[in-house]
């Protein structure tokens, strides 16, 4: 590309999109000596990145790296944010564009703005992504009416998604997709947040529990007494199994510290186990199932 | 229990004092009552196959049972002789009794008012023991909240009543909330969750508020791996905590009350629900309460499954239907918790302790215990101790008379290496600390803190190093992730353990943990992240040696890390029998049958197999605490 030495060249710069790339290349040019006008669709800069959880390949966490920068760019004199705005007229040649941005109505003063978000918290109104309730693969109708008696059965409870959850993970031992997605439609709730609570509490499972499932106790009464070789000898013995024969689960503290290291065994509790007897009793069962 | 059935609203004091009185001269009729503990730990060892069994006998002998009366009763503390049975008024205390034995205790001692004495507790193996007290786990405690539990039903309203239950209620509601709280600001009780705050303090700040409607919450999320103390007078007693509930709505202000129970004590859970509706059907929950014009009601809260959700703020979160983050303490949840609303939270055994105060005022309660903390306190003894349970002492007893003389010591005549105290945000206490008495202050300045009650003894097959780095993992998983300092700051600290551990520590990993435990202390925004390194930094203050042993000459004196120890045969012991062989998950022993066995290391996946396998009188396998050595 050649540079045009004209004489009215222009210093400064547009960049079009507020993502990674647009705030890492803003602070660039900023502080090679131009005048960076970022220009950001939505309503913030940070895109993408600032919705990921960790960055490939260190792991590290991805806001770590992203808000320094953000915070960066806002800061920066030489830079001017353009958000809730977008590109609609180019013209002109290399050194001297002419560039026409439409600035969306914000209906808040940014200058006034602190950002203390408590405009949304108290907004009546929300937008929700909610599955359609054809789209549903609906679980069978008997469930279906079973779900329905436990979403009553908390009706006068303020908040009640957790416990109704508690109850479907009881009920199938862990929760179907559809089920949720169905919870999720039922009591107009977004699926994302009903999903962040699956993802949050421990007590929820996604996936299918065994036909014998294990809860090794890893509390630390059961730690000092040896609860890790019991749970490697539960894992070696069930290597070569089916999949759907066994489920291991690791929990803290059951509540019978006396008779540590303790295991449940579906609803069985075992307890003052070391890696000879769980051995033995993994055996057994197996040698059951062959039977 | 059957002609004083209560179905009706109980107007007022007067007649629950006339229906305590009725309930107590019908239960002189009784003339033997036989309780059995039916807390997790007992059904966990089948303690209700042996209720069933005594109902089933009592009824096919006809024996009329208004004159024996059978009860469940909540965990009285002594779970490693568990499943306990008492039986009242001989005052015998029968341990580890099976199914089996129900048919020689109604023979004998039901009928021909006999002793069983196969049954009874027995010291040093030999000397058999009756009576409850004079056991010695028994004997220096104060059981002011568990001394309770054998006397009731669980669940049974009536039984409570008898045991002038709710009166504290009714008392309460002839005083002025303003004198409530200064009864409780008077006895010193501290909060019993971890942090000891002073409870009346509290509950004035909530007073004080205008806003409304207010809230109170019980915190009976008990988090803490290796503690049951919460766990046993919920499922024990919650009618006990409900009165304390009602007492403290009625001096705040509050008409809601939530109880927030974690969901792996599914007993609890049942009891408190079956004791919340008893009490809603008599008028103790719901409108008007025994005429005083008091509404309140309970709602009950399952947990599901997340440490952090015990912090308060966090809760509150999850009470209100999200995921448990803490948040920023300012503004305090007394100011603005559930709802934006004015909401205190106390633990389980703070609410036990309202009733009691209420009753008896408050300088009988400030009469147990130290300058600095008030009152008794229940403890989770558990790990290498001989007498495992609950243990419930006044304040101040020194944390040798509680592990020597209540737990007996140390099994297998080991030696003691320390004690844990406060949970993963405890520290380890050395033997020379041993003599400190146990209030939040002295523990605080040693570096471990008080904690909900958890008190885990560790003997010398325990590796601190592990301990550290055990305590460290869980405080990682349990991390919610919203604060960098202690999501990042943990991961960090664990690396460097697990490389310790992993025999691959540098000298200067010492001082680095150091560093990294002050910046998550310090940057960090809840409890979890701000006491998460104390384990690490108590172990590295007490048994630094160890960590030594570790990173200069590799080697883990307690043979616990299995990157340090490895397992071997002493060629002059082996017999060649062969079980050890049979039993290797790995195949990594051979020998020839009648020769000596030989463990090969790098097949050994160290599981420890071989040393249970090998018979008990010849004893080759051997752990050793390097790894060369084996070669
Ligand atoms: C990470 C963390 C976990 C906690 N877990 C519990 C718990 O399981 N039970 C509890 O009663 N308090 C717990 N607490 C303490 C509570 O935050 C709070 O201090 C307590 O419930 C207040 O009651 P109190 O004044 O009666 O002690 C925890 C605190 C932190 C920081
Ligand atoms: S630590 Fe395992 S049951 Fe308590
Ligand atoms: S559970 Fe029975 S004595 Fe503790």
């Amino acid at each position: 590309m050649s540079v045009t030495k004209e004489k009215n060249k222009n210093g400064s710069v547009v960049v079009v999109g507020g993502g990674i790339a647009g705030v890492q290349l803003s602070s660039d040019l900023a502080d090679s000596g131009y005048y960076v006008y970022l220009v950001e669709k939505t309503p913030s800069i940070g895109g993408i990145m600032s919705q990921l959880d960790k960055t490939f390949p260190t792991n590290d966490c991805s806001m770590c790296i992203l808000a320094p920068k953000l915070v960066g760019v806002g800061r920066n004199p030489n830079i001017e944010l353009l958000t809730h705005s977008e590109v609609k007229e180019f013209a002109g040649k290399p050194g001297n564009f002419k560039v026409k941005v439409v600035k969306h109505a914000r209906s808040v003063d940014p200058d006034k703005c602190t950002g203390c978000g408590l405009c949304t918290e108290n907004c009546p109104i929300q937008y929700k992504i909610q599955p359609k309730e054809e789209a549903l693969q609906i679980p069978e109708i008997e469930d279906r009416e079973e779900i329905d008696k436990i979403i009553n059965s908390y009706k006068d409870l303020d908040s009640p998604v957790v416990q109704i959850l508690l109850d479907i993970n009881e009920k199938y031992k862990y929760l179907p997709e559809p089920v949720l997605k169905y919870i999720s439609y039922k009591m107009d709730i977004p699926f994302s947040e009903i999903y962040r609570m699956v993802t949050f509490y421990k007590a929820f499972s996604l996936e299918p529990k065994g036909k014998y499932h294990f809860k090794v106790c890893m509390g630390t009464a059961c730690h000092v007494r040896g609860a890790e070789a019991v749970l490697e000898s539960i894992k070696h013995g069930i290597k070569d199994t089916k999949k759907d024969l066994f489920s291991v689960e690791t929990v803290n503290c059951l509540g019978v510290c006396a008779s540590g290291p303790v295991i449940v065994v579906n609803e069985t509790y075992y307890g003052n186990m070391n890696s000879k007897n769980t051995a033995e009793l993994v055996k057994k069962l197996i040698d059951k199932e062959n039977e | 229990m059957s002609e004083l059935k209560l179905n009706s609203v109980i107007a007022g004091k007067k007649e629950l004092e006339e229906i305590c009185n009725k309930l107590i001269s019908k239960n002189k009729n009784i003339k033997k009552t036989v309780s059995i503990c039916c807390g997790t730990g007992c059904i966990a060892n089948n303690s209700l196959e042996i209720v069933n069994k005594l109902q089933q006998l009592l009824k096919s002998r006809k024996i009329d049972n208004a004159e024996i009366k059978i009860l469940k009763s909540g965990c009285p503390g002594y779970c490693e002789q568990g499943p306990l049975v008492k039986i009242m008024p001989d005052d015998i205390l029968y341990t580890k009794v099976t199914p089996e034995d129900a048919e020689e205790i109604i023979n004998e001692t039901i009928i021909n008012n006999k002793t069983v004495e196969r049954l009874l507790f027995k010291e040093n193996g030999d000397k058999t023991i009756q009576k409850e007290n004079d056991i010695p786990f028994y004997k220096k405690q104060n059981r002011i909240l568990l001394g309770l539990q054998s006397k009731i039903d669980y669940t049974s309203l009536e039984d409570y009543i008898s045991i002038n239950g709710y009166q504290a209620a009714a008392k309460a509601f002839s005083m002025k909330p303003d004198n409530i709280i200064g009864e409780i600001v008077d006895s010193g009780l501290r909060g019993r969750g971890g942090a000891g705050f002073p409870t009346g303090r509290k509950w004035e700040q909530v007073k004080k508020q205008d806003n409304t409607p207010k809230y109170i919450v019980c915190n009976a999320d008990e988090g803490d791996p290796g503690a049951f103390m919460d766990r046993a007078v919920l499922e024990g007693n919650p009618h006990l905590i409900i009165e304390g509930l009602i007492i403290g709505g009625y001096a705040m202000g509050a008409e809601k009350g939530y109880v927030y129970v974690r969901d792996e004590y599914p007993l609890a859970v049942k009891n408190l629900k079956k004791a919340t509706d008893a009490a809603r059907k008599v008028g103790l929950l719901g409108k008007n309460i025994l005429g005083s014009g008091f509404n309140f009601d309970i709602v009950l809260y399952r947990g599901a499954g997340a440490f952090v959700c015990g912090e308060s703020s966090a809760l509150i979160k999850s009470i209100m239907g999200m995921a448990g983050e803490p948040k920023q303490k300012i503004p305090r949840n007394s100011v603005k918790g559930l709802w934006n609303k004015p909401t205190n939270i106390n633990n389980v055994e703070t609410w036990a302790n309202v009733p009691n105060i209420i009753n008896y005022g408050s300088s009988w309660f400030a009469e147990y215990g130290n300058k600095s903390s008030k009152g008794t306190k229940i403890f989770a003894l558990v790990g290498k101790i001989n007498n495992t349970g609950l243990v419930e002492v006044p304040m101040g007893i020194t944390l040798r008379e509680v592990i020597n003389d209540i737990g007996g010591g140390i099994p297998e005549g080991k030696k003691f290496k320390a004690v844990q105290t406060g949970g993963p945000s405890g520290g380890c206490l050395p033997d020379e600390k041993l003599d400190l008495p146990i209030d939040f202050d002295s523990l605080d300045e040693a570096g471990a803190i008080m904690g909900s009650g958890g008190m885990i003894v560790m003997d010398e097959n325990t590796c601190m190093v592990d301990v550290a780095k055990y305590f460290t993992d869980f405080n990682l998983n349990e991390s919610c992730g919203k604060c960098t300092s202690c999501r990042e700051g943990l991961s960090r600290l664990s690396e460097i353990l697990e490389r310790i551990i992993g025999g691959k520590g540098k000298e200067d990993d010492l001082l680095l943990m150091e560093e990294l435990s002050e910046y998550i202390i310090s940057t960090s925004l809840c409890g979890l992240g701000q006491t998460a390194p104390n384990p690490v930094l108590s172990t590295l203050r007490y048994f630094k040696d160890e960590y030594e042993a570790h990173i200069k000459e590799k080697r883990c004196p307690a043979k616990v890390c299995k990157s340090l120890i490895s397992f071997r045969i002493n060629p002059d012991k082996c017999i060649g029998c062969g079980k050890c062989a049979k039993s290797c998950p790995t195949n990594a022993i051979s020998g020839e049958k009648k020769h000596t066995h030989v463990i090969d290391p790098y097949k050994c996946v160290k599981c420890g197999r071989c040393l249970l396998e090998c018979p008990g009188k010849i004893q080759a396998v051997e752990k050793v605490d390097t790894f060369a050595e084996a070669k």
